[in-house]
């Protein structure tokens, strides 16, 4: 905006230097344009998560598993033929059933005795003749409702019954939540309530540092420190060397300074009036903290609660490395509830501890195993997005009280 | 508390109390006070205390004694190359008979040799003894140990020999109960008294139908006893051996026995075998021996029956020699032609050497007391000769085609195929026909891991390692008598260089952290510009609109959401969808013989990229908010465009807090495991990441993977991996402090 002349005022009429609308800038569109896509990438990841989750889930339940039925044709058939002469061997059919002869896919429309009608040539595969002999494969898929009500995880069988994963899961996160929840609370109210500031400044950073340790370094521990400890105390013959009680609590020790720095931002929030006039009142330190404090920082404890069942839930390493590597079928009504289904001395494979090992092995994209996986993954991801959810509804919650 | 009555009898009911009671109240009030405070600081130090458990836990691990068991002996393979060498001397003369060294040098005035002292004794008209390092070898100086070339002899036997053969046990008894009175007149010097009861102990122990206590003895008569005894090995015992014998014929024994002087080394390969009942050795049996014995379901015993100096001899007439330094005698036996060339003062003709050969136990005692050579410090070229003496033709080409051996010469190879494999395009040449040949150093690790091939078969960790370490040397002696113990650090300069191995003593993290430091630098390059770019945005330009809102949500939300998930995300995406990306194969980077698919380290930087993302905005966020709006307007109101004015004025003064809150993302995402292992990182490799569409592993993978081994010892090295690790972790840190400080006294 050089002028060459000092001497004449910055509005020339020639200039048009008085025209002070904003000006096109070009590049700075495209610098702003660049940094709205920046934004917009983190959508895009959601959304991706979203649609692989969900689309490898639909793939899992939709999925044909072909499940040789062990029954003939007896007849050849051309490909205009639509009446099938059966043995009487194998498993018998039933309408609707979708069945494979060769590579044909066909759908069963009638059943009579020793002869099935079906629809030739279904499923984009071309009707062609076959000899006597083939036997026939019928389509199984996986339902919502089997997996849900099964107890026993084995895909090499077929079997997917969420309940032995989901329940590792949640026995690791219990025990890791009551270790995580005293201790971090406790260390949280310490810190903010009682500690000096010389004492605060010490201890904070060793919290830290254990924040910062990998959590493959957790999973060492737990298995080389926490198992033999365990095993110890009560008795080799009753812990077994992977077992969920030492991962929940090694994944206990590693949410503590989650939850304790959560818990004492939480409570620095709490304006110092209402400790001050419950001192005034003649209160103790103790009721000051436990009574008057807690109570107005509840809702972002409760957050840090939440968020660290989340964290627990979708912890790794640790689990895959010291809870177990196989899922811990039950059969209810068979296997004792307290001795075996929730023994925490048993191994059992988490979801995640399912996940990571099963597609650390040579996995081939075009099973159901690997479907399977991101069905899990699906889980695991709303259960963890609610928990988030809630726990940022609770920080906002105590926000609003008090900023 | 319902105050509302009005004056109600106030010792009864109110809820104030009073006096005495008030001040229990306030009493047991703070009582429960201080309760309660304890339990908080117990809680922060349990939480403390674990991380000071896992420390320790970690470095217990990483160091301890441990037993190794090497295939070969490494000082066996270092002496045979000073053997060879003393052997191929010009003008020597080796013999297994000292008594013919003995008289070769009785005959020639330049003769020098050394053998058993008792064969100096029996011909010391002829001989004269020569001191070393100013001492002469007698009783006192063997005894104390002052004489430096002072060795035990040896007689082996076996459990099975002395149940099943009484002459032999009856004699082991009479040459127990008075080998120490006749070895005088042999010439040898007597067992320690401590060795000598041990001995006479193991005989009382291979005796149990005696009853005998500890500690008592019994000397059994050989009166009228009939059998055979066959003694073989060492020439240095056989003169004591001999007179025993005879000294029991005398004393009754009525049979027969055998006496030969075949070598140490010969002696107890027949006694192994089964074709004698003792092996008279002037060494300690060797590891080798042992398990050859114990494979013929001999259990060898030791009996010390005497003490050795082993005497340095030359013609009585050579008058310029009275004694010699250890360094004299290297010359002397090796590299020295004439006297003088030792000694100017000695004469000038040539030394005649007279040794005992190479089956003897005296060679090895020799070339061991007076060389001192260890494998290590040999020079290349035997190295070399020793790895070709050892390992089989094929294997030797295999491993001159991954690395010479030396620059012009081939040792495996020949020329011809040589020159015709490196003919061969770029693609196939073998490493070796480019690569610089082996040092000194990767000959030795070489010879250790294709020859020798120690196997640690008991870890001690360092706790036991420094508190025990008796119990450790008394335990691993029990249970591994041919190991071999010593103290290791698993974290090692080696360990940090080398590629992975499947044998644990030989495996490094090198190929780790190499995979590691690529794949964070592909997370930094794409994380930092975009995560930095989404936090201007929300920050800078964003208005509070619903869209932007719901930007800010995810962002938080994504924050949260479990590290598998996204390499999930990276499975489906990078490694499958974007193959073509991913593999390079549309840049045509992709090599012929690694198949690396989609799991290569982009796949893996851009998937843990993702993951920091979220980390590294809102980091952003915070450091951009901290920067005073004033700035801000100041810039606008100078006439500085938005951008101008951000990049300019706001990024310089929040980059220290950008920069600090990006390294501690990075730090998570060094130590991220769980999605490289969803995403693929390769199991075992052992070539070092080239580029960013190679295979990798990385430093969590690593440990992983160990950590999941069952062996002892892969637990050892991935507590030596985590280490390592964690130092990455610590200098990051640091350095992320160093930057701090360093903008920040900048910008004000």
């Amino acid at each position: 905006m050089a002028t060459k002349n000092p001497a004449t005022p910055l509005m020339g009429a020639e200039t048009n230097m008085n025209d002070l609308t904003k000006r096109p800038r070009i590049g700075e569109s495209f610098i702003q344009g660049f940094l709205f896509l920046c934004g917009i990438l983190s959508i895009f990841t959601t959304l991706g998560i979203v649609y692989i989750l969900t689309t490898e889930s639909l793939a899992f339940f939709t999925r044909q598993q072909w499940e040789n039925t062990n029954k003939p044709i007896v007849a050849d058939i051309t490909p205009e033929e639509t009446v099938l002469v059966v043995g009487d061997a194998g498993a018998s059919l039933i309408e609707e059933d979708i069945v494979r002869l060769g590579e044909e896919v066909m759908v069963v429309q009638s059943i009579a005795e020793n002869t099935i009608t079906v629809l030739r040539g279904q499923q984009d595969t071309i009707a062609v003749s076959h000899t006597a002999g083939l036997q026939l494969f019928r389509s199984n898929t996986v339902t919502l409702s089997e997996t849900i009500t099964t107890t026993k995880w084995i895909p090499q069988l077929g079997l997917f019954g969420i309940w032995p994963l989901l329940l590792a899961t949640l026995m690791t996160s219990l025990i890791a939540m009551l270790v995580a929840l005293p201790l971090g609370l406790a260390s949280a109210i310490y810190l903010s309530e009682y500690a000096s500031e010389k004492v605060r400044s010490m201890l904070k950073p060793i919290l830290e540092v254990l924040a910062g340790i990998p959590t493959v370094v957790f999973g060492y521990f737990a298995l080389t420190f926490m198992t033999p400890l365990l095993r110890s105390i009560f008795g080799e013959g009753r812990v077994e060397i992977f077992n969920t009680a030492s991962a929940g609590i090694v994944v206990g020790i590693l949410i503590i300074p989650l939850v304790s720095s959560m818990s004492e931002d939480a409570l620095h929030a709490v304006p110092r009036a209402l400790r001050e006039a419950a001192y005034g009142l003649g209160a103790t330190k103790l009721e000051t903290s436990l009574k008057i404090v807690l109570p107005a920082a509840l809702s972002g404890i409760t957050a840090a609660f939440v968020v660290a069942i989340s964290r627990a839930i979708g912890e790794t390493m640790v689990v895959a490395i010291a809870a177990g590597a196989g899922p811990k079928n039950f059969e209810l009504g068979k296997d004792s509830i307290t001795g075996f289904v929730l023994n925490p001395f048993l191994a059992a494979e988490t979801m995640t501890g399912h996940i990571v090992r099963i597609s650390g092995g040579d996995i081939s994209y075009d099973s159901i195993d690997y479907n399977s996986l991101f069905s899990i993954g699906l889980l695991l991801f709303s259960m963890t997005l609610v928990l988030n959810i809630a726990a940022r509804y609770f920080v906002s919650r105590y926000r609003e009280v008090y900023e | 508390m319902d105050n509302m009555q009005p004056i109600p009898n106030q010792s009864e009911t109110t809820p104030f109390p009073e006096g005495e009671a008030l001040k229990n109240q306030i009493q047991w009030r703070h009582r429960q006070g201080l309760a309660w405070r304890l339990l908080f600081i117990a809680a922060l130090l349990i939480a403390i205390s674990s991380l000071i458990a896992l420390l320790y836990n970690i470095l217990n691990d990483s160091f301890g004694y441990v037993v190794v068991i090497n295939k070969v002996d490494p000082q066996r393979l270092a002496l045979d190359v000073v053997e060879e060498q003393i052997l191929n001397t010009a003008n020597t003369v080796s013999s297994e008979d000292d008594f013919e060294l003995a008289n070769g040098i009785a005959n020639d005035s330049n003769g020098i040799g050394f053998f058993g002292i008792a064969y100096y004794q029996e011909n010391n008209e002829t001989l004269k003894l020569l001191a070393v390092d100013g001492v002469m070898p007698n009783a006192e100086t063997a005894a104390s140990g002052e004489y430096p070339f002072t060795r035990p002899l040896y007689l082996y036997t076996a459990d099975a020999v002395l149940q099943n053969n009484q002459a032999a046990n009856i004699f082991l008894n009479y040459l127990l109960n008075n080998v120490n009175s006749e070895i005088e007149t042999v010439g040898y010097f007597p067992a320690t008294s401590a060795a000598y009861a041990a001995a006479q102990q193991r005989w009382l122990s291979a005796n149990p139908g005696l009853g005998l206590q500890s500690g008592q003895w019994v000397s059994i008569e050989p009166d009228g006893m009939a059998g055979t005894i066959r003694v073989v090995g060492s020439s240095t015992v056989f003169p004591l051996t001999q007179h025993m014998l005879e000294q029991y014929q005398e004393a009754g024994f009525a049979g027969n026995f055998g006496n030969e002087s075949v070598g140490s080394s010969a002696g107890l390969a027949a006694f192994c075998s089964g074709q004698a009942d003792f092996a008279a050795s002037s060494r300690p049996i060797q590891s080798g021996e042992i398990e050859a014995c114990r494979n013929n379901g001999r259990f060898p015993l030791e009996f010390q029956i005497g003490t050795d100096a082993l005497a340095i001899v030359v013609n009585n007439q050579n008058s310029a020699l009275n004694e010699v330094s250890t360094e004299q005698l290297q010359q002397i036996f090796t590299t020295a032609t004439t006297w003088n060339e030792v000694n100017e003062a000695w004469p000038a003709q040539a030394i005649q050497r007279y040794i005992p050969g190479a089956d003897s136990g005296t060679l090895d005692f020799f070339a061991e007391a007076v060389y001192q050579t260890s494998l290590a410090s040999l020079p290349k070229d035997d190295l070399v000769r020793l790895l070709a003496t050892n390992i089989s033709t094929g294997r030797g080409r295999a491993l001159e085609r991954e690395q010479r051996f030396y620059e012009s010469a081939l040792v495996f190879e020949d020329p011809a195929t040589w020159n015709e494999v490196c003919a061969a395009p770029a693609g196939e040449r073998p490493s070796g026909c480019i690569a610089e040949p082996r040092t000194q150093e990767e000959v030795y690790d070489l010879l250790l891991a294709e020859v020798i091939q120690p196997d640690v078969v008991k870890v001690y960790n360092l706790q036991n390692s420094l508190l025990n370490r008796t119990a450790i040397a008394t335990e691993a002696a029990a249970l591994y008598p041919n190991g071999e113990i010593t103290f290791r650090s698993w974290l090692s300069a080696d360990f940090i260089t080398d590629p992975q191995s499947s044998t644990p003593e030989f495996a490094g993290v090198r190929t780790a952290i190499f995979g590691s430091l690529w794949v964070i630098f592909i997370t930094i390059l794409f994380s930092f510009p975009i995560g930095v770019g989404a936090a201007i945005y929300l920050e800078e330009y964003a208005a509070d609109n619903r869209l932007n809102r719901i930007l800010q949500t995810n962002i938080n939300n994504l924050a949260g959401v479990p590290s598998i998930i996204y390499g999930m995300l990276g499975l489906a995406i990078f490694v499958r969808v974007l193959e073509q990306l991913t593999s390079g194969a549309i840049f045509g980077a992709v090599e012929s013989t690694a198949s690396a698919n989609g799991r290569t380290i982009i796949s893996a930087g851009l998937t843990l990229g993702l993951l920091i993302l979220p980390l590294i905005i809102i980091n952003a966020q915070e450091a951009l908010r901290a920067v005073p709006n004033s700035l801000r307007q100041a810039g606008l109101a100078l006439g500085a465009t938005q951008w101008q004015t951000i990049w300019y004025h706001v990024l310089p003064s929040a980059l220290p807090g950008i920069l600090t809150g990006t390294i501690l993302a990075v730090s998570r995402a060094i130590g991220e495991t769980a999605p490289l292992v969803v995403v693929g990182a390769s199991t075992f490799i052992t070539v070092d990441p080239s580029g960013p569409f190679s295979k990798f592993t990385t430093l969590p993978i690593q440990i992983y993977q160990w950590t999941s081994r069952p062996q002892a010892e892969f637990r050892n090295i991935a507590a030596a991996a985590i280490i390592v690790l964690l130092a990455m972790l610590l200098s990051l840190n640091a350095s992320a402090i160093i930057l701090r400080n360093r903008y920040s006294t900048r910008s004000i």
